[in-house]
């Protein structure tokens, strides 16, 4: 790996780490539900391109697209559960704050 | 054949759905019946066909499949649990609408169960880990009412937190073994043990595990969703989910992937002996039946971590055989509940007592069951905690053997006000209607009373020929 390349990568893996630092916090500072999960996705993001990244780097480009692709699949799984959930949540709360439904103790 | 424990379910999911659902919805309980009650008989009796017999199905597949003998235990546990939850969701579910997505989602995460608990490879545990989680996120919310939604967005959200940290840590260890499964990764763990990342990594997805599996101080999910989900859903939840997607998976990494490992090791018992006291001192002050069980298990669940970070070979034993002794009378006591809350209408122990009287079966089995989870002879519990508290004092942690037993005290203290509140006592004017559970809550119970008695009263004869080989796992 010649040394340009190797600064790229670092690059790479640097964006990505900011990306993971900012869906977290998004997930942490909102009190909207649909912010909320869209922290999720940008934290999943942020993970898609760690593994692209560790697919390039161990020369497995391959695995890391398959990995990639499901990793995408399940989240958009996830999310389509997750925002069916906040819609039952508008419907009841006419609001998606989250401190609306603080009922139950942690 | 291993991977009919997958593709069965999910055949089943496919036929349900076809078009032709007057005949299909008939059809759910028996296909869940026959699928769950068809692993209890596959594990027991060990037909020679179905587990030597060539996989013509799963050679389709590129998932490497592979039962040992804590895959054994897990899977007759997740066969009993499911049967014991499809039969109570038949006789809690009025609507036969929903009875019928009920019995999709259970099905679909009994396909995530047994994946979980067969497959030998890092990614792939994500994809079935995520299937349960999904699978439960819309079980506990899928009576939609405000609670239960809040207990499955809060289950969402650590869950997926959870994932992430889980994925991390796989992406750096594809870094250091350029591949997922699990020898590759335990090799590569093994040459770079000193490494910043793989370290880093392997904390990462303890972590994500620890969220999974509800232990302190991520535990601030479980009691939400355990207490506000339907009562057939806690039962599935509280007996065999969690502990499949988290402590499974703890046991099964920590001591052929990542471990065994003592730093690893002290932060397991850490974490157990924090989760057992916690666990146990918040169930004393609860009054809602389901949350204080909640606790309860989050403290029994210590008792399985704490046994695996003990990490000598009875120790683990020991964890295992909790584990599934767990999974049991927990499922009973939650059993138990969902036949309080269908005959009374509330959860709140306050306003019960005397039930007893009025619901000697429920009251016999629910007696069994906290017995047994405190540890009293000569019930299954006894005998697990038994063994990690002998197994602690062996390894010469004296103090965690100490809390081990002082806890179990706490568990006693509070099954038995518990027990006191809901059955003892005198029956009050509001309800002297109340009738014992129908027959669909009252046989799950009693087959679980059954096995606990039964597993602790045979305890010396099958010690030898089947306790101490669940070891066997261990390389």
């Amino acid at each position: 790996m010649t040394n340009d390349m190797a600064v790229v990568l670092w690059l790479f893996g640097v964006a990505a780490a900011l990306v993971l630092i900012v869906g977290f916090y998004c997930l942490i500072a909102t009190v909207n539900l649909i912010r909320a999960l869209i922290g999720l996705e940008i934290l999943t993001k942020a993970v898609t391109l760690f593994i692209i990244l560790a697919g390039y780097v161990t020369g497995r480009t391959g695995l890391a697209q398959a990995l990639a692709i499901t990793l995408i699949i399940i989240e958009v799984v996830v999310v389509v559960v997750a925002v069916g959930v906040v819609l039952c949540v508008f419907s009841h709360n006419k609001s998606v704050d989250v401190r609306m439904i603080r009922n139950v103790k942690g | 054949m291993l991977s009919l424990f997958v593709l069965l379910p999910f055949l089943a999911i496919v036929m349900l759905n076809l078009p032709l659902k007057t005949v299909t919805r008939q059809l759910a309980l028996w296909f869940g019946i026959a699928l769950s009650a068809g692993q209890v008989f596959v594990v027991i009796f060990q037909p020679d066909v179905f587990w030597n017999g060539t996989d013509l199905l799963g050679r389709f597949f590129t998932l490497r499949l592979q039962a040992d003998n804590l895959s054994m235990v897990m899977l007759l546990s997740i066969g009993i649990v499911t049967f014991a939850a499809i039969l109570v969701g038949r006789q809690t579910i009025a609507d036969s609408r929903l009875r019928f997505n009920f019995m999709n989602l259970v099905l679909l995460s009994l396909i995530g169960m047994n994946g979980t608990v067969l497959l030998t490879d890092l990614f792939s545990l994500y994809i079935f880990i995520e299937v349960v989680a999904i699978s439960s996120f819309i079980l506990i919310a899928f009576q939609r009412d405000l609670n239960a939604l809040e207990g499955a967005f809060k289950y969402i959200i650590l869950s997926a937190v959870a994932t992430v940290l889980m994925l991390l840590s796989v992406s750096v260890l594809l870094m250091a073994a350029g591949d997922t499964s699990f020898s590759s990764v335990a090799a590569a763990v093994k040459n770079s043990s000193s490494s910043h990342f793989v370290r880093f990594a392997i904390g990462i997805f303890i972590c994500g595990l620890f969220i999974k599996g509800g232990l302190v101080p991520f535990h601030g999910w479980l009691p939400a969703a355990y207490s506000m989900a339907p009562a057939a859903v806690s039962v599935l939840l509280a007996g065999i989910v969690t502990k499949v997607s988290g402590i499974y998976a703890l046991i099964r990494l920590s001591t052929s992937v990542f471990g065994p490992d003592s730093s690893l090791n002290a932060v397991l018992m850490i974490a157990g002996a924090v989760s057992i006291v916690i666990g146990a001192l918040a169930a004393t002050g609860q009054s809602d039946f389901k949350r204080m069980l909640a606790y309860s298990s989050i403290s029994q669940v210590g008792y399985i971590i704490l046994a695996l970070g003990c990490g000598t070979k009875l120790a683990l034993v020991g964890a295992v055989f909790h584990l599934f002794n767990h999974s049991i009378f927990k499922s009973l006591l939650f059993v138990n509940s969902a036949a309080v809350e269908q005959q009374t209408g509330t959860s709140d122990m306050d306003k019960m007592g005397g039930l007893g009287s009025r619901m000697p079966y429920t009251n016999a089995t629910s007696l069994i069951a906290f017995l047994s989870t405190a540890g009293v002879p000569p019930l299954a519990g006894f005998w697990s905690k038994l063994i990690i508290v002998i197994a602690l004092w062996q390894s010469g942690y004296y103090i965690y053997a100490f809390i081990a037993i002082l806890s179990s005290i706490i568990t006693l203290g509070y099954l038995l006000s518990m027990q006191r509140r809901v059955f003892f006592g005198i029956l009050s004017d509001k309800l002297q209607a109340v009738r014992e559970a129908g027959f669909g809550i009252v046989f799950p119970a009693c087959v679980l009373a059954a096995i606990t008695v039964g597993v602790g009263l045979s305890f010396p004869f099958i010690f030898n020929s089947f306790i101490i080989p669940i070891g066997a796992f261990l390389k």
